[in-house]
């Protein structure tokens, strides 16, 4: 018998569980974006508009985590500073608004209280932020490119501690959201759905993203840098757009997320929010889109309870953390496959 | 008269106080099948290194088609028409076969910095990636994930991937290493089938398969080629012989 | 002039301090390869457990002990329990695992300590100071600080180039295989390696309890610092932790007293302080990120 002699059925029957795998992925889509979407709905027969918020903490944090898994789970690189992007989407909105309450120009500019320009700006500091942070820490590999990434969101991190004009560590408050034409942001509701709908959208373009020639590379490099660069693809570059990318994401997320609190301090950029995030990519599940989403609900709705539970809620959060690192492997969505199979 | 597909020149690597290659002088002639053979610890990694770039020589010049590449990067090299197999596979394991040979195909087609369009149903890609994989013998195994496939069936995919970036110059290290008798037959009846379609630069062990194949045969010795001639010279060359193919008169009753 | 010997003199007492921790995550790293994110849990512990120690027993050499002691065996209770599964995962894992220690150890410190700082003051022994030159007196305490620093520095040597165990962690910083290859039982190895290093931790600790407050989250402050050090100096290397730790001690606490004064130069006032603190702040991380990509295999790097 001959390599040549091997019958087809593995290749078919490997076809078949891929395409279950894919249906159990999907089916978690729609179940969470269909609980997510019925929110406002549940909210208003019950009257109860703390689900709302909870709902849309969730969305934000979900949007951070799988712009982060673009990196973390098909680029392959741990990075433990994204809180940097996440924090300076912020407080672009922040400062925005601050120069815009004050009637200051910044930068000889008149502010803005536009989401149409906020939302955008936050994206776009956030995203050079990355290109250029990422330039330099894909220059190395491995425990250096975790601890650069940390080392230069602490910078920032201080930077901001430091920067008593904007609040520094007491952090800035705002005394009202920004404006969308037609749409009234300063109410929950409608802030959700604009939650809602970035995160539909960034999600469907991560999925476009992955799936493409440049998704390829990346997972490619993931796997094996060394074949990906003989074939001939720049890997740095391909990577380095990633990280750009994520980047501008998590900037996005900042920027919502100090809409829905009106309030930015430099705990946004610390090293914790960071490994939060990373947290919630593994649980559930680093490397498939909805992932992300479902591990940042289980982690906030986990937080919430304990925390309802007992004021030393972390004692059970920590173990459960290393638990889950121990035991689950590859997070709480390829549970959820392997139980369908 | 067309410039070598491959030409080494006085090249030197050290590691510390190990002179890895030590003045190396080679050169691949357009098309022909040059087989490099040698004892353990000769220096064949290193030399393979510096030839696809993952390894800088301390000098000495390194030519890919009559062009200088010795300061060229991986990656630049590849594009330049350098194709390679690794000894320990470096397939992408939760990919199918014919991803990673679509991959070689999507180096060579254009940019990648596409993000819309799905990879996995581009026929661009995947035409190609499916005669890479049947040139191979392995169309059967098209959506057979790396990491199931047997052995042998690996080493044929890294055939198939350099023929998908089409490779003119394919340096192949230890391809036959560990594969049983049947699955070496079914390789070298493949390699016999490209000679000449592109230049192969064979690093191996295994003396069947370079008497079998090669045009010509360099014997590399304590990082530097000590003769070089063709199947016939160096067969009979009595410092070879002594040093090197001590199991080669047992062999000669085999064929 | 007076203000560049006290400023120097405190950045060599913080280098001992950094290199006693810097030494336990380098080792840990280095032949564990393992990345310790709790390693400042174990800090804190140290500086807990030796406070309560001297508070309870009026002796604060008791303290001290009862910091090495407690540092260590939370060290080898973790490793025993934890990492031992950790060596064979990748970063991501190792990670996580440690973060989530570092949530349970600050939580269950609170539990047990509560909210507060705690106090402990320099020993009467060594208290006051002493006068060094004309305008110039430092309080004896520092100078014991980087006495004990520098025993701790001498035995280390002694202990790797003239012991055994020093041998096998020489080793094993170069070649994790080959140890095993030697048949060394390589789990008795790690968890010596690994109370060895939360041992320095806990040392490392309650020396900086009476300067310092003891208080939760004091780990993760400096835990940043030491990873910054163990990447300049390299990984693996205790001739690194050492190098690294001078130069990032150096660098943070000279640029502290002279970078806003030097902004004042140039800047208004105002501007001058904002902006000179933060660029000290950044400063350690700016070394970082230059010896990272001028020399990312560290100042003293372990020779394979």
């Amino acid at each position: 018998m001959t390599i040549m002699d091997t019958p087809s059925s593995p290749g078919a029957l490997r076809r078949l569980s891929d395409s279950l795998h894919l249906d159990a992925r999907k089916y978690t889509t729609i179940v969470v974006f269909g609980l997510l979407a019925a929110v406002p709905l549940i909210s208003a027969v019950t009257g109860d508009g703390y689900i709302v918020t909870q709902a849309n903490r969730i969305i934000i944090m979900a949007l951070f985590t799988v712009g982060l898994d673009l990196v973390l789970g098909y680029g392959g690189l741990v990075s433990f500073g994204h809180a940097a992007f996440y924090g300076l989407g912020g407080y672009t909105v922040a400062i925005l608004a601050y120069h815009h309450e004050n009637a200051e120009p910044i930068l000889g500019w008149a502010s803005t209280n536009s989401a149409l320009v906020t939302l955008p700006l936050a994206m776009l500091v956030s995203g050079l932020a990355a290109t250029i942070i990422g330039w330099i820490a894909l220059r190395t590999r491995g425990v250096h490119f975790i601890m650069i990434t940390l080392a230069f969101a602490q910078m920032i991190y201080f930077v901001f501690v430091g920067l008593k004009y904007y609040g520094g560590d007491d952090g800035l408050i705002l005394n009202a959201r920004n404006t969308l034409p037609g749409v009234n942001l300063s109410r929950p509701i409608p802030f959700y759905w604009l939650s809602f709908c970035l995160l539909t959208a960034v999600g469907y373009g991560l999925y476009r993203i992955t799936e493409s020639r440049f998704g390829m590379v990346l997972s490619g490099a993931r796997s094996s840098e060394r074949r990906m660069r003989a074939l001939g693809f720049d890997v740095d570059r391909h990577r380095l757009v990633a990280f750009a990318i994520s980047g501008a994401i998590a900037g996005l997320a900042g920027a919502l997320t100090v809409q829905e609190a009106r309030f930015a301090s430099p705990e946004l950029l610390g090293w914790m929010k960071s490994g939060e995030v990373i947290v919630m990519a593994v649980l559930g599940g680093s490397g498939t889109l909805i992932g992300p989403v479902v591990g940042a609900a289980a982690f906030i709705l986990l937080e919430t309870s304990l925390a309802t539970l007992t004021e030393h809620w972390m004692l059970i959060l920590g173990p459960f953390l290393v638990l889950v690192v121990l035991v689950l492997d590859g997070g709480l969505v390829r549970l959820i496959e392997r139980i369908r199979r | 008269m067309t410039a070598p597909a491959l030409s080494i020149t006085a090249l030197r690597k050290s590691f510390g106080s190990l002179r890895a290659t030590d003045g190396l002088d080679l050169d691949v002639r357009p098309g022909e099948l040059h087989a490099i053979i040698g004892p353990n610890g000769a220096g064949k990694s290193t030399m393979i290194g510096q030839i696809t770039g993952e390894i800088r020589p301390d000098s000495g010049t390194i030519r890919l088609f009559g062009e200088e590449v010795t300061a060229w990067t991986v990656e630049k090299r590849a594009l330049a028409g350098l194709g390679r197999s690794f000894q320990i596979t470096q397939l992408l394991p939760d990919f199918t076969a014919e991803d990673n040979a679509a991959l070689a195909v999507q180096a060579r087609s254009g940019s990648s910095f596409r993000f819309w369009r799905n990879a996995h149903r581009d026929e661009r890609l995947r035409g190609p990636a499916r005669a890479a994989l049947a040139a191979t013998g392995l169309a059967a195994r098209a959506d057979t994930l790396v990491e199931d496939l047997s052995h042998g069936e690996m080493r044929q995919l890294e055939l198939a991937v350099a023929l998908a970036m089409e490779a003119r110059l394919l340096v192949l290290d230890e391809p036959m290493a560990g594969m049983s008798v049947a699955d070496s037959k079914e390789v070298v009846d493949l390699l016999a089938r490209l000679k000449g379609r592109l230049s192969i630069l064979l690093v191996e062990h295994d003396m069947d398969a370079v008497f079998a194949l090669a045009d010509r045969i360099s014997v590399l010795v304590a990082g530097r080629i000590v003769a070089s001639g063709t199947v016939e010279e160096i067969r009979n060359d009595p410092r070879v012989r002594e040093a090197y193919l001590g199991e080669e008169d047992a062999h000669a009753g085999d064929h | 002039m007076q203000l560049f010997i006290e400023q120097s003199l405190n950045a060599l007492q913080m280098s001992f301090t950094l290199f006693l921790l810097a030494t336990g995550l380098t080792l840990i790293f280095g032949i564990m390869g393992l990345i310790n994110l709790a390693h400042g849990s174990l800090y804190m512990v140290g500086a807990f457990v030796g406070t309560t120690v001297a508070l309870k027993s009026g002796s604060f050499l008791l303290g001290v002990g009862g910091g090495i002691v407690g540092g260590a065996l939370a060290g080898v209770v973790l490793e025993l329990a934890v990492f031992r599964r950790l060596y064979a995962q990748d970063h991501l894992h190792q990670v996580l695992a440690t973060f989530g220690i570092i949530l349970f150890a600050n939580e269950a410190t609170t539990l047990l300590w509560g909210r507060a700082p705690l106090l402990v003051e320099v020993p009467g022994w060594l208290n006051g100071s002493v006068k060094l030159m004309d305008g110039l007196s430092y309080p004896v305490y520092r100078l014991a600080v980087m006495a004990v620093g520098a025993a701790v520095a001498v035995g280390l040597h002694l202990l790797v180039v003239h012991t055994r165990l020093g041998m096998l962690i020489r080793a094993g910083a170069s070649d994790r295989a080959m140890v095993a290859a030697l048949g060394v039982d390589v789990s008795k190895l790690y968890t010596v390696v690994f109370a060895l290093g939360a041992g320095l931790a806990g040392l490392a600790g309650i020396l900086a309890a009476p300067i310092q407050s003891t208080q939760i989250g004091m780990g993760e402050q400096i835990l940043i610092l030491t990873f910054v050090v163990v990447v300049v100096g390299g990984v693996g290397s205790i001739k690194g932790a050492f190098a690294g730790a001078v130069l990032i001690a150096f660098v943070d606490t000279l640029g502290r007293a002279y970078v806003p004064g030097l902004f004042k130069l140039v800047l208004s006032s105002t501007v001058a302080d904002a902006l000179g603190t933060s660029v000290a702040s950044v400063a350690i991380y700016l070394v970082m990120a230059i010896v990272l990509i001028v020399r990312p295999e560290g100042l003293i790097p372990e020779a394979r």
